[in-house]
């Protein structure tokens, strides 16, 4: 068997609160398989951004573990990158387009021209070519968070996390991203982990849904989504199986399963 | 409105009316009189005291203890402020001390000052210090925690160490609240400065005033007003255009 990229071993959170203990998740597990696209869904206050704050390794679970490739995580893995749904808080407004996305270069250490490369690489993959000296506040926010990916694929990482990152844009924007990610998938072949409250959206990007449900959270279930790549807005959401598939999470995510 | 008043620029129009308030009240007014100068009087001395050596002696003087002061006050609270910033317990600890401080009026240790360190230019650099030390440092101390959350666990992620985080996040993010605290500064500089000559007995434009003015030279005494005001506002012009250029990001 071979190692999964990152492996949830039996994960409890509990945090205090001056009312008492709040259990936010318990006993949860679940391996990502190397190059797997996996979404986690489940009812708004879940615990599915805790279990992400867990998995970059920004908080530490309060019983069981975590472990990236066989190694239990302590703090955010090597070759982590990450996306948020917030662009507008999680970019630099006093760096240009450029050089936001070269900051995390310099722990790489690239060459010069090599750091420079690599930016204009990352920005071609996003179609941002051209925007490199703007500041992240003259662009949309659309644009935005397509500089965010593009910082994200500079460090060529193994793991990619994402955290709600279309809820902060309009529909037509939104599917754009959703295939400029599967475009960077099949591209890079990352790892990728995404929290969504957007069923249709996990279901068209993902190759595994993760469902939380309940308080505290267990993994309800977890759909396999046998929908064949490449996916497309136009023929994909039009597809039963992809009506099946979303029917049965939305069932699930409501309690109604 | 006529078309002559609706192009000139609302500065120069209360400047110019301000003026003739002030003559009015100089000539007509229950102020007029030998004791009380009129804008003309201040104007025509302040043109004497441009060619005056004595003048700009003290304005080094005064300029010398400001600058100085200024300086020395940013160069210590600033990274001071970052320090204290960076933990929440140094910040809780360090702001009722600081705060004390930063309320304490520099003219009332004046007397302090004087016995410490006598009436002097240094006198004056370390009152400058005190008035602004505290203040710069509480304030930075406050923008480096007020840095956004997002940001930090952004960097946390792409494994930024924490010298790097104060140095592309944490700084930057308290820049718009440190240039509120020199801007202030500047403008305390200046007051304090003055304020030292004024009353501690140090050298520079506030003893020139109190000379004057024990001497009966109305119109001159008048003049160093007019002077401390228009540096007041060339250095807040200064500061202030300085600050848009390095905080370019805000106030869009």
């Amino acid at each position: 068997m071979t190692t999964p990229a990152i492996s949830i071993r039996d994960v409890t959170m509990d945090y205090p609160t001056p009312d008492g203990v709040n259990h936010v998740l318990d006993g949860v597990s679940y391996d990502v398989a190397e190059g797997h696209f996996v979404s986690i869904v489940g009812p708004s206050g879940v615990g599915k951004t805790t279990l992400l704050r867990l998995l970059t390794g920004l908080a530490t679970p309060t019983g069981g573990e975590i472990q990236v490739r066989g190694q239990r995580l302590t703090s955010s893995p090597e070759g982590l990158a990450v996306v948020l749904q917030d662009y507008t808080r999680s970019l630099m407004p006093w760096l240009t387009v450029e050089k936001n996305i070269a900051l995390p270069l310099r722990n790489a250490k690239l060459s010069r021209t090599a750091t420079r490369e690599r930016v204009e690489e990352s920005l071609a993959e996003v179609g941002l070519t051209g925007t490199g000296r703007s500041y992240p506040w003259q662009l949309s926010g659309g644009m935005q968070q397509r500089v965010s990916i593009a910082r994200a694929i500079a460090v060529r990482p193994s793991i990619l996390v994402m955290d709600e990152p279309f809820a902060s844009v309009d529909a037509q924007t939104r599917f754009d991203l959703e295939d400029l990610v599967l475009k960077v998938r099949d591209d890079f072949g990352i790892t990728t982990l995404m929290v969504t409250h957007d069923i249709d959206e996990a279901v068209y990007l993902s190759d595994e849904i993760v469902v939380l449900y309940g308080k505290p959270a267990v993994v309800r279930d977890i759909v396999k989504i046998d929908i064949p790549f490449p996916r497309s807005q136009m023929t994909t959401r039009n597809d039963h199986r992809f009506a099946d598939l979303r029917t049965h999470v939305y069932g699930m995510v409501r309690g109604l399963e | 409105m006529p078309a002559i008043i609706r192009r000139t620029p609302a500065g120069v129009i209360s400047t110019i009316v301000a003026l003739l308030i002030w003559q009015f009240i100089g000539s007509f007014g229950p102020l007029a009189g030998d004791s009380f100068a009129t804008a003309t009087e201040a104007i025509t001395a302040l043109a004497g005291l441009l060619t005056d050596s004595v003048f700009w002696a003290a304005v080094g003087q005064t300029l010398h203890m400001a600058i100085l002061g200024f300086i020395i006050s940013i160069a210590v609270a600033v990274p001071l402020g970052l320090l204290i910033g960076l933990s929440r317990f140094s910040y809780r600890s360090s702001k009722f001390t600081f705060d004390f401080f930063k309320v304490i009026p520099p003219i009332v240790i004046i007397p302090i000052a004087i016995l410490a360190i006598g009436p002097n230019i240094t006198m004056g650099v370390v009152l400058v210090i005190f008035a602004n030390v505290f203040a710069v440092a509480i304030q930075t101390a406050y923008g480096v925690r007020d840095t956004d959350p997002v940001l930090l666990e952004t960097m946390r992620c792409y494994r930024f160490n924490v010298i790097q985080q104060v140095l592309h996040a944490r700084l930057p993010s308290a820049a718009p609240q440190i240039s509120v605290a020199i801007r202030l500064a500047a403008s305390a500089a200046l007051i304090v400065a003055v304020v030292a000559g004024l009353v501690g007995g140090a050298p520079g434009l506030g003893n020139l005033l109190m000379r004057y003015q024990s001497g009966g030279q109305v119109d001159k005494t008048y003049a160093v007003l007019l002077a401390l005001g228009i540096f007041g506002i060339l250095v807040s012009r200064l500061i202030v255009r300085a600050q848009r250029r390095i905080i370019f990001w805000t106030g869009r």
